[in-house]
């Protein structure tokens, strides 16, 4: 692997040295049985219950970023999506677009920070592609990920059953991934406080079912943030959403910068953060369980379903007045004045 | 962001910039109930108009309009600059951004607001081209945050020709000022496009129809002008009140119109002191008349206002765009109506029409697919009723614990 400093084009082209790629970065780092067979595709065993299969393409400028990196967020990303469909993750894939150029060094960082994260979400990493492009053409590294992840018998987790009433917990501060990627990108942290929340929520899911398992609803609250899951969840739906401002909980420099460059956190991405729906006599116990998780202590209920006005996601105020939280639209630019 | 001079356990800013102190829920609620009392007092509906986006968007964040009393409105009146941009100097933007070796560099509120030049194989209808759409086809528009960032532009790419298009009030144009005194690269020039809104303010109550009884004068913008600007406003029958932008700040600002209006005692008075001096930002002042001079300027779909712009000066006047690409602010002929048909920004902007009567709000113009400037805007009212859903007005809600015991769901 030492033969080059930098990804070549060859790297690429399936000849010695993307067998040498795959032999020495991926299959050494990622430590798995069926990857290290070299095989066209992984035969594995299958644990029971029905399939949850995911799929994400993971693009992030710059790649690596206060609190994680492009690695971290891909399998993370992965793990999250199978976990809120309540499976159990445990199969992974991995596909790289490289940019000629991009430091072999810095890869094999990715490739680390991708087995840790696979580590801590217990999921396995089975199989793998890698093509490279021109210099220009990529924006040093794209990682496409596929999940596989089986869901107990007897679980129903989803949408269908969002009725009024229903209470709205997150297991945290909320903005924290897209104000710290929008920050280390524009040098907006001179203080160095911002960090992304990116994590994979896999064992936090499981504690969270365990104690309360009439939680029906949970979603990872990535792009566009709590508006636009909050939007999706009642869309079309004869329910309405409420959020109460004051118990959001949100990291005071995310606050500050958010303020500054008028940006609505609830509107930005986050990595490691979700959002469950309890029914009223289970919400304590649910609240319990995210708080004694590692990535739940600031964990909150935040609001509630309504049943009107419906197919709209509202926000009250510390005022008792409401505002209508909308759709995200666009990407959040800062504003003139 | 100051650095270490921190407050809390990890804050970015000192805790002094936070203005929860603004925000306090009871302090709000105290406000808003001697704004009912005063109200009451005085018999009669009240209406009221702001003149500065940011308040507007204070009203729509905070959904303050429901803390007023039914009978006091509160308007929102010409406070958005990109809304009033001229159409010619929009269009003399694209014309730029598309001419080879030009980097036309703009605040990214500008990019998606139509011009007057008709947006060709468009099947919506009356649309027309943008900044975006000057991309699309090639032209060269950077978004910045400051004419900073313009001028580094210029100093990285010395063969190139920058154009800063300098749009917004006066609090914007005081940056382009002390920038061009400390002699910025000189492939930079300037697209002359900000507003002054003192003359534009003190044109309101010759309106006709104008019933408006006081003004929330826009504290920023005071804080760089002085509140002698405003001084002849109460002579022409309105009430004044330099006001700030938390809600709290928002509050009293109402509070002390109704105060003027019940004792029948009209004056400028500084509600924004912890920001604005009476006599302004006399450094700013210096800036500003050193590199600019008053000229009359179009406010879109509005009217031509004598001294409502800035040009720059004999000394400066090198660097306007104007001067060096002639050729761009040459109609060609083409040019449409200011605004779409039946856009009705130019009445939205003058609060003489809500948002949501006109017939293409939320329809036909969404901000995702906008047909006017003020559905563009972040600064826009249009943008800022969809936004918030004020258009809704007062939003009841229906919990479904209340319907226990009432019947099924």
């Amino acid at each position: 692997m030492a033969r080059y400093e930098t990804i070549r084009l060859a790297h690429g082209s399936g000849g010695r040295l993307t067998a040498d790629l795959i032999r020495d970065v991926f299959a050494a780092t990622f430590d798995s049985e069926p990857l290290a067979a070299l095989t066209d595709a992984a035969v594995l065993a299958n644990p029971g219950g029905r399939l949850a299969v995911t799929t994400d393409a993971h693009s992030v400028t710059p790649w690596r970023f206060p609190g994680g990196d492009i690695g971290r967020l891909a399998v993370a990303g992965t793990v999250n999506d199978l976990a809120v469909m309540g499976a159990a993750p445990r199969y992974l894939s991995a596909a790289f677009v490289l940019e000629e150029g991009f430091r072999l060094d810095d890869l094999a960082e990715v490739a680390r920070s991708m087995k840790a994260t696979a580590d801590e979400a217990v999921i396995t990493i089975v199989a793998g592609d890698t093509k490279v492009v021109e210099r220009g053409k990529g924006d040093g590294i794209y990682i496409a990920t596929a999940g596989v992840g089986f869901v107990p018998e007897g679980r129903d987790i989803g949408p269908h059953r969002l009725e009024p009433g229903g209470l709205l917990l997150v297991n945290g501060t909320l903005g924290d991934h897209g104000i710290a990627v929008m920050a280390a990108r524009d040098g907006l942290d001179p203080s160095g406080d911002l960090r992304s929340d990116v994590a994979p929520l896999a064992s936090l899911v499981d504690a969270l079912l365990a104690a309360a398992p009439g939680v029906h609803f949970l979603r990872d609250l990535t792009r566009g943030g709590l508006a636009a899951v909050a939007n999706e969840m009642v869309t079309g739906r004869p329910l309405g959403l409420r959020v109460f401002e004051e118990a959001v909980p949100l990291d005071p420099s995310v606050a500050a910068l958010s303020e500054m460059l008028g940006i609505d956190p609830l509107l930005a991405a986050n990595e490691g953060k979700l959002l469950a729906v309890a029914p009223p006599d289970q919400a304590a116990a649910a609240l319990a369980a995210l708080r004694a998780h590692p990535l739940g202590a600031d964990a909150a209920v935040i609001g509630d379903l309504l049943l009107e006005p419906a197919g709209v996601a509202l926000v009250e105020t510390a005022y008792g007045s409401r505002r209508v939280l909308e759709m995200p639209i666009e990407e959040q630019l800062p504003r003139i004045c | 962001m100051t650095r270490g001079h921190r407050a809390g356990p990890s804050p970015a800013l000192p805790a002094a910039a936070l203005p929860d102190a603004y925000r306090d829920p009871g302090l709000v609620a105290a406000l808003a109930a001697r704004v009912r009392e005063t109200a009451a007092a005085l018999a009669a509906p009240v209406k009221l108009m702001h003149i500065c986006g940011t308040h507007e968007h204070a009203l729509g964040r905070y959904a303050l309009r429901e803390l007023l009393p039914p009978d006091l409105e509160l308007l929102a009146g010409p406070g958005c600059p990109v809304c009033v941009c001229d159409s010619a100097l929009i269009d003399a933007a694209i014309r730029l951004a598309s001419t080879p070796g030009i980097t036309l560099a703009s605040f990214g509120d500008m990019l998606a607001v139509p011009g007057s030049l008709p947006l060709r194989g468009e099947a919506r209808g009356d649309v027309r081209m943008s900044l975006l759409d000057a991309r699309a086809r090639g032209g060269d528009v950077r978004t910045v945050y400051s004419v900073f960032d313009a001028a580094r532009l210029a100093a990285a790419a010395p063969a190139r020709q920058v154009v800063f298009f300098s749009v917004g009030f006066e609090t914007t144009v005081v940056a382009t000022a002390a920038l061009l005194r400390r002699d910025p690269p000189p492939n930079l020039t300037i697209l002359e496009a900000n507003y002054y809104t003192p003359p534009a303010t003190a044109l309101l109550p010759t309106l006709p129809g104008f019933d408006v009884q006081g003004l929330l004068l826009p504290g920023h913008a005071t804080a760089v002008t002085g509140t002698g600007v405003y001084r002849e406003l109460p002579r022409a029958g309105v009430a004044c009140a330099v006001t700030g932008f938390e809600p709290a700040d928002m509050l009293a600002g109402v509070l002390a119109l109704l105060r003027q209006l019940h004792k029948g005692r009209l004056r400028v008075e500084n509600v924004y002191g912890r920001v604005v001096a009476d006599a302004g930002n006399e450094r700013a002042l210096a800036d500003l008349d050193a590199v600019f001079q008053p000229v009359s300027r179009r406010w879109r779909g509005i009217a031509d206002i004598p001294g409502s712009g800035f040009e720059l000066r004999s000394a400066h006047r090198w660097r306007s765009a104007r001067e060096r690409f002639p050729d761009a602010f040459v109609e060609s002929g083409e040019r449409a109506s200011e605004h779409a048909a039946g856009c009705r920004c130019a009445d939205v902007t003058l609060g003489l029409t809500r948002p949501d009567a006109c017939p293409l709000f939320a329809a036909r113009c969404t901000p995702d697919s906008p047909y006017g400037p003020c559905m563009v805007s972040h600064e826009g009212t249009c943008r800022a009723w969809h936004q918030y859903g004020m258009a809704r007005g007062p939003i009841a809600v229906r919990t479904s614990s209340t319907e226990v015991g009432r019947g099924p769901l």
